[in-house]
């Protein structure tokens, strides 16, 4: 893929998004520090711990993860990842996850970096990307995984708990990368 | 002016023909390899067709012939229709790569490369923004043996050797696949504020 890639956002904002480097260390920190405690609660690493942060870099050193970051003025606004299993039944299918700075959601951020993973996950041959949101709490993000032909395919009620300890269910959606386009 | 070139292939050489007029068109007709298939169908089959885009103004037509009788190739070059997201910096800034087609039976030729070489050579492409938007539904996937994917990065890489970039824009057709495509090559010479302007018309964004 060809970075960095220009964006004009919704509200005229410009933005370029390229791929996360080691040297982003400090900036994606202080990036997950502007997000609300609440928000973070549901990501899958706490990314202010500096040795989760450590091991997270040395995964994606090791290829199993793929990470873009979208920056404007030199600050990180958002962050996406694409997980990747490497070996066995699961190969096929990459796991996503983004987060977008408060000022800029709403403004089709979050869809570019989407977009921009499935093109990943397109040029790495995989046929699934899987992404989890937790109901009513993510009710924006499943709308826009919808618009983008992901669909729901299962639901664990009850599953994950917010900040106050009330269960919701995990929604898992899936989206299907085609190879190529029968007719209809 | 009409120009030739001759262009090797290792089904025997090409002749490519840059900027045909409708008389030029008339002398020849399509392979037999223009047609439809069963996931494919070629942009243009008939010769009329040709003619029409050829009497168009700003609009370039390059042929690449076999035995000077039978089209195995051809390249448009053509402004954005006016009711076309790309019309909107105004006349002459925008000229769209509207199609390069390879008959099935010439594409180990690198025969697009040639067409493409003659499509773009023009003295004034410094001074304007070329675009092509390849639709992952117009590719001969069948007849290539390629995924989307492998089709569309393969695009990239022969656009890519004309100076054209990746870019991202909003526009809804784009839009309607991710193996979409929308490439542009800005001359050197367009100023900074038409570049500008083509940024935020990318993504629909008035300034």
């Amino acid at each position: 893929m060809r970075y960095p890639k220009e964006l004009v956002l919704k509200s005229g904002e410009e933005a370029i998004i390229r791929p996360l480097e080691n040297t982003d260390r400090q900036l994606l920190v202080d990036f997950y520090q502007g997000i609300p405690s609440d928000d973070r609660w549901y990501l899958r690493y706490d990314f202010l711990d500096p040795e989760v942060l450590r091991k997270w870099f040395d995964d994606i050193d090791s290829g199993t993860v793929r990470s873009i970051v979208a920056l404007s003025d030199d600050t990180i606004i958002a962050h996406a990842s694409l997980y990747l299993r490497g070996f066995g039944s699961t190969t096929h299918v990459g796991r996503l996850r983004i987060m977008v700075a408060p000022r800029f959601r709403h403004k089709r951020l979050g869809t570019w970096m989407l977009l921009d993973l499935i093109q990943l996950a397109l040029d790495m041959g995989l046929t699934d990307i899987r992404s989890d949101f937790v109901a009513e709490v993510e009710a924006a993000a499943i709308d826009a995984a919808f618009k983008l032909d992901f669909f729901k395919h299962a639901t664990l009620k009850d599953y994950a708990k917010d900040p106050d300890g009330n269960r919701h269910d995990l929604v898992i959606m899936i989206k299907r990368l085609h190879r190529s386009w029968s007719d209809f | 002016m009409q120009q030739e070139t001759v262009w090797p292939t290792p089904m025997g050489d090409v002749t490519i023909l840059r900027h045909c007029s409708v008389e030029c068109i008339r002398e020849y007709a399509f392979g037999d390899q223009f047609g439809s298939y069963a996931q494919y169908k070629s942009l243009y089959t008939h010769r009329d067709s040709l003619e029409d885009i050829a009497s168009r103004k700003d609009t370039s037509v390059t042929l690449a012939v076999n035995d000077h009788t039978q089209i195995v190739g051809l390249g448009l070059l053509s402004p954005p229709e006016p009711d076309e997201r790309w019309a909107g910096l105004g006349s002459g800034v925008m000229t769209e790569v509207k199609a390069v087609e390879v008959s099935r039976r010439w594409r180990k030729g690198r025969l697009a490369r040639g067409i493409l070489t003659a499509l773009l050579f023009d003295p004034d492409i410094e001074e304007r923004i070329i675009y092509m938007v390849g639709y992952s539904w117009t590719w001969d996937l069948d007849g290539s043996g390629l995924s989307a994917q492998e089709y569309r990065n393969m695009l990239i890489r022969l656009f890519t050797a004309f100076k054209f970039q990746e870019l991202q824009t909003n526009e809804p057709n784009v839009c309607l696949k991710p193996e979409n495509l929308f490439m542009g090559r800005i001359g050197s010479a367009v100023s900074e504020e038409i570049q500008k302007s083509f940024k935020w018309l990318r993504f629909g964004v008035a300034p």
